[in-house]
């Protein structure tokens, strides 16, 4: 088994008759997943790799009312209308690839997903895998290079970084083990699925057996994370790693003000990593000790 | 992206949220007469720098003739205020304060929606004000305007939703003796995402964000590679590719890194090999090749530079082989005779890696180049022997 995706899962992609939409309808095929309909507004009826374009995804679901995800691939500023309508139309799961999308228009566009009850991957993210099974977006890269680095397994990857997933993924599968799901939460500061979401995901999960997590400093996504694990929410072996140490080096008060530090008032990262321990969770000091940490799990 | 002082002003001033009479003085200029034109005899002089704790450290003086004001103005120029360039200083009334508050807004990422925070007590010390002082109030990212009986917090929130900002706050909002409200300090930082809405194109709010003076959170100007490296990722492309991230530091090793998590990561590798890093710089995204090629001419324009680490993860989608013909229209320009470590995979790995091959032969470089089967921190250690024999 695995989270997010599986045999079912069915695939729009908004955006698909641009470039990098293009790209991401051939990868996704490529390894399986079920692609059924672009949408790309004004540019109804076109075919893309053989798949029917939209005007709009409520035309699309209509003919499609099947569809479980939308990949969003539109460029930033066109992200949120993209994600919006496809809430909208009532699709549970929505996927954002976009870099730099503005923060408001995140924000906005995850109340709309929380009073709809739906799931939004990203902004920024490559995305998820499940090993021979199904992806979406782009990561793992060309089919040949997603084969040598994912093979299914039990260690559920979690990472802030999309160059990360595939880097881990690859420690993991050199040392022997294998992939539940590799997930790409996106770098940005507001994720639409968190750290403490895909642990309670990954906890339900009969083939996961163990979870490594590449974090980044900045943030209280680790929290959520600790809760959940207070909460026996998630009780599978974790190792975590929070990168970023050479930013302490850099002047002080990159960020102004002090609403953050009241926001976050006793959470920096020391404390993070006291409470991560405080539940059990194993705290690697560089990337490369997250997989000797889990390697014992798998 | 920060702003000053006097910019947070002038947009609070816009809004309706009164601030003291003041001017704004650069190096210079006659800081005398601007007093003097001010036409206030108590006056503050404040420092014009990006992030906090300037009162704590000298750079707010008390004045109260032309005298002493031109005192106060070249002393702040000439002081190291923790290491923060000094851009400009606002003179500005002295207020008569009866009470200290404090207000601000900025996005909470736990409940990931904006958060108003007020405290009736503020002022320097808000970050020991007991919590039970402090009120938060979640807003609905789609409210057009809120009520509420703090002052000033419907004309914060009016900025924090047309400006585009992460984070505007009040400190310390002061009551005067005369029961008058006013800001007597405003700090900005704007979402440079949401650039697109706030250009002379197109104005969202009333700040042009074309027009902003270039700074640095670097405690200093920002030099011409950085002013140079930012340019690459401006104009219509912008969102294809980040190939403009270029911080120029003190070290003599370029470094050329690829993606957010994995360059930070990495930066902690080189620093742990007891190498200085000349830049910190990652492309990530798929860039075209002309924006890596920019970017790598900026890396390797800086003067001293007696090595360059190239250390990526397996890519996703950036094009190894596209990306890398930029490196490598650079490096046979330049033809640098110090070691070069290359470690990267990604789509059509074996094709980039013959190529820089045979630029590595055409040019006698001294370079070794990796695919995935090496480590990214074991690259580095091989980085560092090669230095040592160099």
């Amino acid at each position: 088994m695995s989270i997010l995706l599986d045999n079912n899962t069915k695939v729009l992609i908004q955006g698909m008759t641009g470039k990098e939409g293009q790209k991401a309808a051939g990868a996704m095929m490529d390894y399986g997943t079920q692609v059924l309909c672009g949408v790309t507004p004004g540019k109804g009826g076109q075919d893309v790799v053989g798949k029917p374009v939209f005007n709009t995804v409520a035309e699309a679901v209509a003919q499609f009312p099947e569809t479980s995800v939308s990949a969003i691939y539109a460029p930033p500023f066109a992200s949120k209308a993209a994600a919006l309508e496809a809430i909208e139309a009532g699709i549970p799961f929505v996927y954002i690839f976009a870099e730099r999308v503005p923060i408001q228009d995140t924000a906005y566009i995850l109340a709309a997903a929380r009073e709809r009850g739906t799931r939004i991957l990203g902004p920024s993210s490559m995305g998820c895998i499940v090993p021979g099974v199904a992806r979406l977006g782009l990561i793992g890269g060309p089919k040949e290079q997603a084969d040598q680095i994912y093979q299914a397994g039990s260690i559920g990857i979690i990472s802030r970084s999309g160059g990360m997933t595939n880097e881990l993924s690859w420690q993991i599968r050199k040392n022997g083990m294998g992939q539940s799901t590799a997930v790409h939460v996106g770098g940005d500061l507001l994720m639409g699925t968190t750290y403490a979401d895909l642990l309670r995901l990954f906890e339900k999960d009969a083939a996961t057996k163990a979870v490594v997590l590449f974090g980044e400093q900045g943030g209280t996504y680790e929290f959520e994370a600790v809760e959940a694990i207070r909460n026996k929410e998630f009780t599978k072996p974790l190792s975590i790693f929070v990168g970023g140490k050479f930013t302490s080096s850099l002047p002080e008060g990159m960020n102004i003000g002090h609403a953050g530090a009241i926001v976050a008032r006793g959470q920096g990262a020391a404390e993070k990593e006291a409470a991560l321990r405080e539940v059990g969770a194993m705290i690697a000091n560089n990337y490369e000790e997250l997989i000797e940490l889990i390697k014992p799990f798998a | 992206m920060n702003l000053y002082e006097f910019e947070g002003k002038n947009i609070f001033e816009k809004y309706g949220i009164k601030i003291p009479r003041g001017v704004v003085v650069r190096r210079g200029e006659n800081f005398a007469d601007a007093y003097t034109n001010l036409g206030v005899s108590n006056v503050v002089v404040k420092a014009q720098v990006l992030s906090g704790k300037r009162g704590k450290s000298g750079g707010i003086k008390f004045c109260s003739s032309a005298e002493e004001v031109q005192k106060a103005c070249e002393e702040i120029f000439a002081m190291n205020l923790r290491g923060q360039y000094i851009a400009a200083i606002r003179i500005e009334k002295k207020l008569v304060i009866a009470e200290e508050q404090y207000l601000s807004i900025t996005y909470d990422t736990n409940k990931k929606q904006p958060v108003l925070i007020y405290s009736r007590e503020g002022g320097m010390d808000i970050e020991d004000v007991p919590e039970e002082i402090i009120v938060k109030q979640w807003i609905d990212i789609r409210s057009e305007s809120i009520e509420s009986d703090i002052p000033f917090a419907n004309e914060l929130w009016q900025i924090f939703l047309k400006e585009d900002t992460r984070l505007v706050e009040i400190n310390p909002l002061v009551k005067t003796t005369t029961g008058e409200w006013i800001a007597a300090d405003a700090k900005i930082a704007i979402d440079d995402d949401a650039f697109f809405r706030h250009s002379t194109e197109k104005m969202r709010g009333v700040l042009n964000w074309e027009t902003l003076e270039p700074r640095t959170m670097m405690g200093r100007l920002p030099t011409d590679r950085e002013i140079e490296a930012k340019k690459i990722d401006e104009g219509e492309a912008y969102y294809r590719g980040t190939a403009g991230k270029y911080i120029e530091m003190d070290g003599d090793i370029a470094l050329i890194l690829n993606g957010g998590g994995a360059s930070i990561a990495n930066m902690d590798a080189i620093i742990a090999e007891g190498l200085k890093p000349a830049n910190y710089t990652e492309y990530s995204g798929n860039p075209p090749r002309e924006k890596v090629q920019a970017l790598a001419k900026v890396v390797l324009s800086k003067p001293g530079v007696r090595g360059l680490w190239m250390c990526g993860v397996v890519a996703n989608f950036t094009n190894m082989k596209e990306t890398f013909l930029g490196i490598i229209d650079v490096l046979d320009e330049l033809k640098p005779s110090y070691p070069i470590v290359v470690r990267r995979d990604g789509p059509e790995s074996a094709e980039a890696i013959r190529l820089v091959e045979e630029c590595a032969a055409r040019n006698n470089l001294n370079l070794k180049i990796f695919n995935k089967d090496m480590g990214m921190s074991e690259s580095a250690k091989i980085f560092s022997g090669m230095l040592k024999q160099a």
